[in-house]
């Protein structure tokens, strides 16, 4: 009985201590919380943002850190699991104290975790969250605590579009999308909306479902049959890579194949030559110049290559946002914090240039363009849609 | 015209490798009264053992098809020993064996998740795929012409093996009475192993046109419940039927996605399958009318 009590005691003070001293420290320094996916199907980006964000936590502290204070980065792994992320956010909110977080990487996360961040008053701004329930609510009102660096898919969607018409001059389209999922239609609504402003014709509109769907002949037979100059795919890497192999099989070799930010490396495997000339709407570039002194950074401290280098960028560009901000709030305040992200005006990050629209999506925001050529995509064009 | 020609053929190259695969049901359906749902772990095994031979060891298609055809037909071999044997020695309810197969089915698939990762992996360029036009009306690729071929090949080749052999003619009489056949001298056992060597080897072939066609993944397997499908189709048990089922299957798949919709395709495909249950519950060329699951 004693010595269950003074187990109790001894872990009570425990606690206090290590409240108390985490208190003491939140004082010295600012601290920022993560969500990453270090573990699960999306490890391989989670991993590349906690390095990108560690790695920008380093440059603002080697410059004196943000309000005369250095900077703390708190990085929790949500296992690629909504319901991780929530506990996560419970725990940088209620035991690290954290002036904002960062992260995560995907819209289910991100929506999952905006009605408590938005509960506890903290700021969250998304990497590759692109769904627009992401920053507004079911009933179209922006949630005051959550915001995003990336564009929307209803701007991408308009952004191939914009590319297909004006740039690439191609007026008849055909369009292949996953009748299963939320991305996919959202593009091809938002596309196909844009596209005809801009005087193009959809000249096939055809469906599949992913995961189940590997044979695409009978569709691109008909696209074919339509004679549309480009084939819009606002789809995931492996249907739009065996859609381009089947697609030259059949001899189509004229046809244009425009993708949205779904390109990934894997794809030359797949598709092989296929895959030369065709061009994908992206959020970065891997060889955008102005991103070479990040690379190199990146390379240097880890001694790798940064391969998922869109999550990389936008996760890096993600904390540079959350500092402005907080500069610009004058105190390491939630609150002011909010404030500051949603007035955010003309930030040149490394990527683009930020300003928040009224949902709290950057505005206007340059597209860039991916051609793949010679084995990898390259850097072909920056876009803004008039 | 031309269109339909194209979706004609487009059909046709399709039903040939379900073909492949859903003779294999069939040929072990025939014999053991039980639809072996591992059937699609033997094609992942075939594609895995081709891509490993002709990446990590450097052979030709040839060799590295060879390897792929036998190590399949041994793992079949294997699977029935390991989880089927047991179970038919003790009880003559397929039911067992039914749910064995399934649980089989998820080990093969998790084991190739476990060894060779889930990420898709493509088959090195060895079998041609520029396309090829036809009398000038018609354009399909060259593999399509040689996976016709390779089907035909390999379903004439099973067709003499069960028609020429003094097996194959074992195997039609353990097609009537398994009982009966063991009771007349043959030896039921071996029997059994040659079957499932026989339908994993065709299993394999399948395993390979697919993985070049579609690329190679753990879960390819699942492509053959639209192969299971055409076997009820055109009668489980009956390999004509099973040859024809594919072929009005993979017809009707491409006509429906190129002249309906693309989304219909396999609402068609399954209407198909309740109306052949409703109607002619034997299928096209069944003979008996017994549980098809």
């Amino acid at each position: 009985m004693n010595l269950k009590r003074a187990g109790i005691i001894l872990l009570v003070s425990v606690l206090v201590l290590t409240l108390g001293t985490g208190a003491a420290l939140a004082a010295d320094t600012i601290k920022i919380g993560y969500l990453a996916a270090l573990t699960g199907d999306w490890a391989a980006y989670g991993q590349t943002e906690e390095k990108t964000a560690l790695l920008a936590v380093d440059e603002i502290n080697a410059q004196g850190g943000l309000l005369g204070k250095q900077v703390e980065l708190v990085v929790y792994d949500f296992r690629t699991r909504a319901e991780d992320a929530v506990n996560a956010v419970r725990r940088l909110a209620e035991e690290d104290k954290v002036v904002g977080i960062v992260g995560a990487n995907g819209s289910g996360i991100n929506i999952a975790t905006a009605p408590l961040v938005n509960r506890y008053g903290i700021p969250q701004i998304g990497t590759v969250s692109t769904n627009p329930f992401v920053t507004v609510d079911k009933n179209g009102k922006v949630r005051p605590y959550s915001f995003r660096v990336c564009f929307t898919d209803p701007y991408q969607g308009k952004l191939i579009a914009y590319f297909s018409a004006m740039e690439l001059k191609k007026m008849k389209a055909a369009i292949l999308y996953d009748v299963g999922s939320d991305y996919s239609q959202g593009l091809r609504e938002f596309f196909m909306k844009s596209y005809g402003e801009y005087g193009g014709e959809v000249v096939a509109d055809l469906g599949f479902r992913a995961g189940q769907d590997v044979d695409f002949r009978a569709q691109l037979t008909e696209i074919r049959d339509k004679q549309a100059d480009v084939l819009i795919l606002p789809n995931m890497g492996k249907e739009m890579a065996l859609i381009m192999k089947q697609a030259r099989e059949l001899g189509m070799d004229e046809i244009v194949f425009v993708g949205g930010d779904g390109y990934a490396e894997f794809m030359w495997e797949i598709a092989g030559d296929s895959m030369e000339n065709s061009y994908w709407i992206n959020h970065v570039s891997p060889d955008d110049p102005a991103m070479a002194k990040f690379f190199a950074d990146y390379k240097a401290k880890y001694n790798d290559e940064c391969k998922e280098f869109v999550n990389g960028i936008l996760g890096y560009d993600a904390m540079y946002m959350m500092f402005d901000a907080i500069e610009r709030a004058g105190e390491a305040d939630p609150k002011l914090i909010a404030k500051a992200l949603s007035e955010t005006k003309d930030l040149q990050l490394h990527h683009a240039v930020i300003t928040m629209d009224e949902f709290h999506n950057p505005l206007d925001k340059d597209g860039i363009i991916i051609i793949a050529k010679d084995g990898h995509g390259q850097f072909y064009m920056k876009i803004k849609p008039e | 015209m031309e269109t339909l020609l194209q979706q004609t053929i487009n059909g046709l190259s399709l039903g040939s490798v379900y073909a492949l695969i859903a003779v294999g049901y069939s040929l072990v359906y025939s014999i053991l009264l039980f639809s072996n749902f591992a059937h699609g772990g033997f094609l992942v095994i075939g594609g895995y053992i081709c891509y490993f031979t002709l990446k990590s060891l450097g052979f030709n298609i040839w060799v590295a098809g060879l390897a792929s055809l036998v190590g399949a037909g041994f793992s079949a071999v294997l699977t029935e020993k390991l989880a089927y044997k047991p179970i038919r020695e003790r009880t003559n309810v397929t039911l067992y064996l039914l749910i064995a197969s399934m649980g089989m089915s998820i080990v093969i698939e998790n084991l190739f998740v476990i060894i060779a990762g889930g990420r898709f992996r493509a088959l090195p360029a060895v079998i041609p795929t520029h396309p090829v036009h036809l009398f000038g009306v018609a354009t399909t690729s060259a593999f399509d012409i040689i996976s016709l071929l390779a089907a035909v090949v390999f379903l004439g080749a099973l067709q003499l093996f069960l028609v020429k052999t003094k097996w194959g003619l074992a195997i039609r009489a353990a097609a009537y009475d398994l009982r009966i056949a063991g009771l007349m001298g043959v030896n039921v056992n071996l029997l059994i192993s040659i079957v499932f060597f026989v339908a994993g080897l065709l299993a394999a072939v399948g395993g390979i046109f697919l993985s070049v066609r579609y690329t190679l993944y753990p879960q390819l397997g699942m492509i053959t419940i639209k192969a299971f499908v055409a076997a009820v189709i055109g009668g489980l048990g009956s390999l004509p039927g099973a040859v024809v089922g594919s072929l009005i299957l993979g017809l009707s798949e491409m006509l429906t996605a190129g002249f309906i919709s693309s989304q219909l395709r396999d609402l068609v495909v399954f209407s198909l399958l309740i109306i052949t249950l409703l109607v002619r519950p034997q299928g096209l060329f069944g003979k008996n009318i017994s549980e098809k699951v």
